[in-house]
């Protein structure tokens, strides 16, 4: 009996070792960035307002 | 008629990735570079967007095609900006892809660009760029080496300095500029550049500047992020309570936002938390609540990670028949996946469960044999297949100034 003892003792620090350490390395990065452009940004850098209408109503 | 139609499918496009259905938006882009328009910068704009479409669709071998052309069409037209824009997409993309060196080369044409055109927002947006270039670079070179853990290759160490520069480089100029939210991705990505480093005190003070912001914003996605890496810092530097503290709050945001994948990785790491706090029972309760989301999520792998650790806290409380069960349902499951040193493992805790059982070596010889087998191939009695089995866990020794293993 004394020795199923010792035994689960020493089983116990085998399993959940004092100086080890379970760590789930789950790191969480942030979003990345994308460089973002538009089919407008270009009409209304040329010309304010209602481009776009007049731009593809000239070509009809 | 023609551009008209080309125009009026882009914007199509455009609304719809704006609302967030990026796969319909991708084909009304398609269909508008099928129909075609002479206009080569609302091409150039299709091409990048189609770009980012697919890049968010996670379908990188076309977003890199796409932003490619967009490179090429601004070179052509002589649009340095679009050039700087395009060359920053193609340098994510070659990131994700894992082709560094290109990436790098990307990276910093759009700094250089955004530089020459005095362009602050730009600079800034290209320095966060290239730490994470330079982050992931570390990271991979890390994964695929095979050094001893705890000790940092130069290569690797090299990476993320120049990683966690890019993003003081990049806060310098964001601060400037009062761009909270920019401010706050660096600081999270920052933190855990410091935590790979093992800087850890450093880690922690930028995940709470992250915390911070995310709180001004209401961004509660951004919050869980910085409690769990707040946490994951706290765990290396050997405070567990404050790191339960944090996994908690994590556990709380996990289960408003509904994300039940998140909610067991919360779970998980509690169960972890509390087993280096001694505290069995909780562990015990929270290994339980990660089990039954992975079957509830039919993730194997973590099913078996649970049933390991559940086997491990049902040992440490001496309720061997618990114990058993799960060693048990390890090892099948390490079958299932085709988990060669989990299933050897889960004979090792077999073993030496039968034996503190007081089982009779003979009952179970052919294990018995196995598992010597196994015992000789191991470096000092360490449990490397227990490490091997369990991806995105580790087991290490618990030094604070050691990093983590990348295992």
């Amino acid at each position: 009996q004394p020795l199923a003892g010792g035994q689960a003792t020493e089983l116990q620090s085998k399993v959940v070792p004092s100086k080890q350490i379970l760590h789930s390395d789950n790191m969480e990065m942030e979003p990345e960035t994308m460089e973002t452009k538009s089919v407008t940004d270009y009409f209304s850098k040329l010309h304010m307002g209602s481009l776009v209408y007049s731009c593809t109503s000239k070509r009809k | 008629r023609m551009e008209a139609s080309c125009l009026e499918l882009a914007l199509e496009g455009e609304r719809l990735c704006k609302a967030g259905d990026c796969r319909a938006g991708v084909s009304f882009f398609e269909a508008a570079v099928q129909v075609g328009t002479e206009d080569l910068r609302t091409l150039s704009a299709i091409y990048s967007q189609l770009g980012n479409a697919y890049f968010y669709l996670h379908e990188y071998a076309k977003a890199l095609e796409y932003h490619h052309h967009d490179l090429t069409l601004a070179r052509t037209i002589g649009d340095l900006l679009g050039e700087a824009k395009a060359s920053g997409n193609l340098g994510n993309t070659l990131k994700v892809l894992g082709n560094f060196e290109e990436a790098i080369v990307c990276c910093q044409r759009h700094l250089d660009i955004s530089r020459e055109l005095n362009d602050k927002v730009g600079e800034a947006r290209a320095l966060y760029n290239l730490g994470n270039v330079y982050h992931s670079k570390g990271k991979n070179v890390a994964n695929a080496g095979t050094h001893d853990p705890g000790e940092l290759p130069d290569d690797v160490k090299n990476a993320l300095q120049k990683a966690a520069n890019y993003y003081e480089e990049n806060l310098t100029i964001v601060t400037e500029l009062g761009d909270r939210a920019a401010q706050g991705r660096a600081f999270g990505n920052l933190g855990n550049t410091h935590y790979l480093l093992g800087n850890f005190r450093s880690a922690v003070l930028a995940h709470e500047q992250r915390l911070l912001i995310a709180k001004e914003f209401g961004d509660r996605s951004a919050e869980r992020r910085a409690y769990s890496n707040l946490g994951n810092a706290y765990i290396f530097l050997g405070e567990f309570e404050t790191a339960a503290e944090y996994y908690r709050r994590t556990l709380q945001l996990a289960r408003q936002l509904k994300d039940r994948a998140v909610e067991a990785q919360a779970c998980y790491s509690l169960g972890n938390t509390y087993t280096l706090l001694q505290d069995y029972e909780k562990a015990i309760d929270y290994h339980l609540k990660h089990l039954v989301i992975a079957q509830e999520l039919h993730d194997k792998i973590g099913e078996g990670r649970a049933c390991w650790s559940l086997g491990n806290a049902y040992t440490a409380l001496g309720n061997h028949d618990q114990a058993i069960h799960f060693a048990e349902r390890h090892l099948e499951i390490s079958r299932e996946v085709g988990d060669r040193s989990g299933e050897l493992t889960a004979r090792l805790n077999l073993s030496d469960l039968q034996m503190v059982l007081g089982l009779s070596y003979s009952t179970n010889n052919s294990m018995m044999a196995e598992s010597h087998v196994v015992e000789n191939s191991l470096n000092g009695g360490r449990p490397r297949g227990r490490r091997y089995s369990m991806e995105n866990m580790e087991l290490m020794k618990m030094t604070p100034e050691k990093v983590p293993n990348w295992s």
